[in-house]
């Protein structure tokens, strides 16, 4: 029991490892979407106040708005299937492995 | 400098194609002779060849292995061992080895009445250090020339790809994001330094140096 246990801990620190990794890296390409989509709002709107594109409270504002609505979506929760899907391939290959 | 360059590569590529060639199942078409169990003793570096079983004791130095004895299409013979994985690497998760030596006795066949069967191994056989593939799975087939897709290396290839690709769209992703950044703000207090440093040198020059320096203008020479 101790390589069961060894591949539980190693497993889970090998999959929580890559959760994390996804969950920043899906984060930064949503506030880049977002940045980018008031950009292409707003582009032009500001030209005259030299504003376009800059970091101004509106566009703040917005991208915050943004990853709120973000933090709970659905696709956000679906990173959790970093952990299932291995979990689940295990049972899967034990299954054909030895029962079929 | 090339040459060691191209070495290390050489050898990394080697290393990595070699780990993938041992531990990715592969199938081979064969007719069972036989089946045996050895005592192996299991004490020198080849040790790695070898599963370690979970409740084996860690002095122990040698131990029973069962064998299964066959020959393949081409005519030539292949001897695979048959052990557990258990829960350790590679993970097969292959705790039926009884089992699948009972199905090998069941297909031993004779030369002049073959009954055909494909075998799922991984590891290598090497005559020189005595080392075996263990056998993972065995399946009758109609004959010696049957076509056998090799999904599951497909799959585990593709989604390795998949990964690498992922991994390095992450690190882009961070570049772009944190590290450039980072180093824009790096390189503007670098300016600001150096246009301080400018300030304090003209600051510093006094009187006749701006003077010196106007005199200069006149000779072509940029004000500094």
């Amino acid at each position: 029991m101790i390589a069961l246990l060894r591949l539980a801990v190693f497993g889970f620190i090998a999959m929580s490892v890559a959760y994390f990794a996804m969950r920043i890296y899906f984060r930064s390409t949503r506030r880049e979407e977002l940045e980018k989509e008031w950009d292409a709002q707003n582009a032009g709107a500001n030209a005259d106040t030299g504003t376009d594109g800059a970091e101004t409270p509106e566009r703040d504002a917005y991208i915050e708005a943004g990853m709120k609505d973000y933090e709970g979506s659905l696709r956000r929760k679906l990173i959790w299937l970093v952990y299932v899907i291995p979990s689940i391939l295990i049972f899967v290959l034990i299954y054909l492995t030895n029962y079929s | 400098m090339r040459y060691v360059k191209w070495t290390i590569w050489a050898l990394l590529a080697l290393f990595v194609v070699g780990f993938f060639h041992y531990t990715l199942p592969q199938h081979d078409v064969v007719r069972v002779v036989n089946t045996y169990q050895e005592r192996q003793d299991l004490q020198d570096w080849t040790r790695i060849f070898w599963a370690s079983p979970d409740d084996q004791a860690t002095g122990l130095i040698n131990r029973d292995v069962q064998f299964i004895q066959t020959v393949r299409a081409n005519g030539k013979p292949m001897v695979y061992r048959n052990e557990d994985t258990g829960w350790s690497w590679p993970p097969y998760f292959k705790f039926d080895t009884a089992n699948l030596q009972t199905e090998a006795d069941d297909l031993k066949s004779t030369a002049e009445a073959p009954k055909w069967a494909v075998v799922t191994h991984y590891g290598w056989r090497n005559e020189l250090i005595s080392i075996f593939p263990n056998a993972v799975a065995i399946k009758p087939v109609a004959g010696p020339d049957v076509r056998i897709v090799p999904w599951v290396n497909i799959i585990i290839l593709t989604a390795l790809a998949l990964v690498l690709f992922m991994i390095r769209r992450m690190w882009l992703q961070f570049r772009e994001r944190v590290v450039d950044p980072a180093m824009d703000d790096a390189a503007d207090a670098w300016d600001r330094v150096d246009a301080q440093a400018d300030e304090a040198r003209d600051r510093a020059r006094g009187l006749w140096g701006r003077f010196a320096g106007w005199l200069g203008t006149w000779r072509g020479k940029p004000r500094r």
